[in-house]
């Protein structure tokens, strides 16, 4: 049998009950009154019996009292509580959406949808018993813990007062993660997910406790904007637009599309419920500018933060490529395409430059060698994996490669021969590649033929047979394999497709090395990023939808913009279950029950207990 | 108020000023309960006072010395001539003289209306005994009947004497009285008449014994209205036996309540035996009690 109390040890406080009686008889030493007869006295207390079957207690009225304020006083220390039988754990993360559905109205002028969990959530605490302690998790695309397992109640609505929408799509790995790296300290048996459903249904972690998923009735209506981004077309930037409309309701809307501060047009638009509409405009490629889409809705519209977006422009130029002018097979291959200029040009007498290149295909390693976002290195063995793999003259056949590679997408190498073949050192498997942060793209028969390397934002590829050594070039992969690489330097360096940045971080971008930048945000706030050594800026966090602007000093180098785009927000669509990995997770729509304490009611009832008695103590003769 | 030093005073129980006036006054008996012995108490037709009466029809055997001669040469028909008996009232007045009385005065209120009811017998030719009760079981304090003024200073100072003590029950007290006495009359009762017995059997010897129960209530202030507050413990002054409290403010009312009742209750025993009752407070003056209370209940005349 479970008993009610939290603290049922304080029972033992009820043995006060027999010093109170004793003392209270004890201490009665009833002051003699000497009167002439008790005749009239004893009719009296018979006639008082007679008519007050309540006489007997009333007697000990006094003694009553204390009694009840002592087992007043006993209960409140033994804490009791109004068993529900739901959420009776004694570690309770909880953890509250934050993501940007959460900021969605119920009508307008309502409640966003994080106030009604954070509502909720101060429920829970208030109800805390004092074994019980709290730990709160917030959850958008990350997970963060806002406090350390307490029941300490300000510290906790504290907490709950600061938790904020964040622009950004929910995501539950950490968060969970988060929670599960907390049992390992604590024995937690149940977590609370305050969520209004609006989070992937599929979560690839196994979790040792119970998870009880409680929603919060979703949003209005909705419209949003899920897709932006534009595409190089003949001198002009193609951008397309995509619009959702939400799960429960859809809406008409009035669509306006800006470059920099002009209004480029406007566009009406009507959406059923889950139904979505493609627009798409043009926009001039004379000059590096943002795109900017706005929906003005006719009617309630849910969520605000999904009805803007942000697109940044380059200016269009052709692809800046620099091939060794040994190269020559990788250099006609690359001539031919358009938007490409390939470098350096035969004859030119200019000195080579490092940098300002955005493809790099090149024979030699070393500093010298300019730098680029992509770079494909022909017949060398990384550096860092000399020790890994040694190229002996011989020759080898292609055994397997990637084909879903971007890089070798719809490259044929099954007939491609090459004389030198690379060979893994004994003992090196695949995974000693990948410790070097290494990807095999193509396999010989005993080592690797192609790596590819994705690190700090640079793409480097790496040919460990040379071309002029193999049958490569005279396939008809050849030219495909070109032009893939084309392709991942134009989108590497935007010429091809531009994308609107999503809010979560920003992608990194080059700066000065080692120098301090300050970021503000569209709501103000300040972060300061120092550059790697390399010149890389990155981690800016993005959590809000709008214009970022990065100071160097005191003066504006760039600004950028961060978007919602996650149709999964924009629709306010509502999981009925979250699969994890072993179980599955069901909805609870219905308002949590959580155990009551009574503690407070059983002090105040033994505080009126008392003022009772010394009100009936004081009282004048004759009152009643 | 005392006029007149000790020195001069008849009595100690009452002043000269309220000796003087209780002279011209007498017991009024509601009933002919008067003993056959001459005596100066009028109580009827038929006696052998000079004061008339009524006339009634001669019949045969009738003394003619009573025939009005004056009405038989008129009318031609005898007609005797009817006086008024003055015979002898037995005035017996009870004191109860136990613990209970101690308290507030209410012995002297006692002693005092005893005095002036013993005067007044004793001016009015009646006979006068005292009985005073004091231990359970033991004989009274007797004053011997007696009349006639030669008697006041005898029977002032068997009063002044009397002293509270014992626990004697007023009913128990009745019986030792009847035991020793004779004679009809009225018996005035000086009692507080707080007892736990029944006080009806006594009421009744008082009756079949001949004397109209003339009964007194004597009752102090804080019996009347006792200031009684919290947890106490009361001890009966004559029993010794105690009885706890608790909140006994709040038993004021039904306090209240079994007073009125037993002053309703003993009027009306008293009533039903042709008798008098009457609650006195020894707050109250005894000028007051003689002269107006008792006077405006016919108890004295």
């Amino acid at each position: 049998m479970i008993w009610p109390f939290v603290a049922p040890a304080a029972a033992w406080l009820a043995l006060l009950f027999v010093p109170l009686i004793l003392l209270y008889f004890l201490k009665l030493k009833r002051p003699v009154q000497s009167i002439p007869s008790l005749a009239l006295w004893r009719q009296v207390m018979n006639d008082q019996r007679v008519n007050s079957p309540f006489q007997r207690f009333k007697r000990n009225f006094l003694l009553l009292l204390q009694i009840l304020v002592l087992a007043c006083l006993v209960l409140a220390a033994m804490q009791p509580y109004w068993g529900t039988g739901a959420l009776r754990s004694k570690y309770l993360p909880i953890l509250i959406d934050c993501s940007a559905s959460m900021g969605a109205l119920d009508k307008p002028g309502g409640t966003s949808r994080l106030e009604v969990a954070k509502a909720e959530a101060k429920k829970i605490i208030d109800n805390l018993l004092s074994d019980q302690l709290v730990s709160l998790i917030i959850v958008n695309s990350t997970g963060r813990r806002l406090t350390d397992f307490t029941n300490n109640k300000r510290l906790l609505s504290n907490a709950l007062d600061h938790v904020a929408v964040s622009d950004v799509p929910s995501r539950l790995d950490d968060s969970l993660r988060l929670a599960q790296a907390l049992s390992r300290t604590y024995p937690i048996e149940r977590a609370l997910f305050l969520t209004d459903g609006n989070t992937p249904s599929n979560v690839d972690l196994e979790l040792p406790f119970q998870v009880t998923l409680q929603l919060i009735p979703p949003g209005g209506a909705n419209i949003g904007i899920t897709e932006l981004n534009a595409r190089r077309g003949a001198e002009r930037w193609d951008v397309f637009v995509r619009l959702e409309g939400a799960k429960v309701g859809g809406g008409a809307a009035k669509v306006e599309f800006y470059q920099d501060a002009e209004l480029l047009g406007t566009e009406q638009v009507s959406l059923d419920p889950q139904e979505s509409q493609r627009l798409s405009f043009r926009a001039s490629a004379e000059r590096p500018s943002q795109i900017s889409v706005r929906i003005l809705p006719d009617g309630f519209d849910s969520l605000a933060s999904d009805n803007v977006a942000y697109l940044e422009l380059p200016i269009l130029r052709p692809l800046r490529a620099y091939v060794d002018p040994e190269l020559a097979d990788f250099r006609k291959a690359l001539q031919p395409l358009k938007g490409v200029e390939v470098l350096p040009t035969p004859g030119s007498t200019k000195p080579k430059l490092v940098t300002g290149y955005d493809l790099v295909v090149t024979e030699a390693v070393g500093e010298t060698v300019p730098q680029a976002a992509v770079s494909l290195t022909v017949g060398q063995v990384p550096p860092e994996l000399s020790k890994l793999v040694k190229v002996e003259k011989d020759f080898v056949k292609v055994v397997d490669w990637q084909r879903n590679s971007a890089f070798l997408r719809h490259v044929q190498l099954a007939d491609v021969q090459m004389s030198e073949n690379p060979v893994s050192a004994v003992g090196i498997e695949d995974r000693d590649y990948e410790q070097h942060a290494y990807e095999i793209l193509a396999h010989a028969a005993r080592g690797p033929l192609i790596l590819h390397k994705d690190r700090d934002g640079r793409q480097a590829f790496w040919l460990l047979f040379h071309t002029s050594r193999s049958t490569l070039p005279y396939r008809v992969g050849f030219p495909i394999l070109v032009s893939n690489l084309m392709q991942i330097a134009m989108q590497q360096a935007g010429l091809a497709e531009v994308r609107s940045q999503a809010t979560g971080v920003l992608p990194p971008r080059a700066a000065d090395p080692t120098m301090t930048y300050t970021i503000v945000s569209p709501d103000g706030l300040r972060q300061e990023i120092t550059t790697t050594n390399e010149g890389l800026l990155s981690g800016i966090s993005a959590p809000r939808v709008g214009k970022y602007e990065i100071l160097k000093g005191l003066s504006t180098v760039t600004k950028t913009s961060a978007s919602l785009l996650t149709a999964s927000e924009t629709s306010l669509q509502a999981v009925e279950n979250i699969q994890f990995r072993e179980i599955s997770i069901g909805a609870n729509e219905t308002r949590l029950k959580t155990d009551k304490p009574l503690w407070a009611e059983f002090a105040i009832a033994g505080m009126l207990f008392l003022v009772l008695e010394w009100w009936y103590f004081q009282r004048r003769p004759g009152g009643w | 108020m005392s006029t007149a030093s000790n020195a001069t005073r008849f009595t100690a129980l009452f002043d000269n000023s309220i000796l003087s006036r209780l002279e011209r006054l007498r017991l009024n008996s509601l009933r002919r309960l008067t003993v056959r012995s001459r005596g100066e108490h009028q109580t009827g037709k038929g006696g052998t006072s000079t004061e008339f009466a009524d006339y009634r029809d001669y019949v045969p055997g009738d003394d003619v010395k009573n025939v009005d001669w004056n009405i038989f040469s008129r009318l031609n028909r005898p007609y005797i001539k009817l006086y008024r008996h003055e015979e002898e009232m037995h005035v017996v007045l009870l004191i109860d003289a136990s613990t209970s009385m101690q308290f507030e005065g209410k012995l002297q209120l006692a002693k005092q209306l005893a005095g002036a009811c013993g005067l007044m017998g004793l001016m009015n030719s009646e006979r006068v005994s005292v009985y005073a009760c004091h231990h359970l079981g033991k004989s009274p304090e007797l004053l011997p009947p007696c009349t006639g003024r030669v008697s006041l200073r005898r029977l002032f100072r068997f009063i002044e004497e009397i002293q509270a003590g014992g626990d004697t029950p007023l009913e128990a007290a009745v019986d030792v009285l009847l035991r020793q006495h004779r004679g009809r009359g009225v018996v005035v009762l000086l009692s507080d008449f707080l007892t736990l017995g029944d006080i009806n059997p006594a009421l009744n010897s008082l009756f079949s014994a001949g004397l109209e129960i003339h009964a007194v209530q004597i009752l102090s202030e804080p019996e009347l209205h006792p200031e009684l507050t919290g947890d106490i413990r009361l001890v009966d002054s004559e029993t010794g036996e105690t009885l706890d409290i608790s909140g006994a403010a709040e038993l004021f009312n039904i306090y209240q309540d079994q007073l009125a009742w037993q002053e309703m209750q003993l009027t009306a025993d008293c009533q039903k035996r042709s008798g008098r009752f009457m609650r006195v407070s020894t707050s109250t003056p005894l000028d007051s009690i003689l002269f107006d209370a008792f006077r405006r209940k016919g108890w004295i005349r």
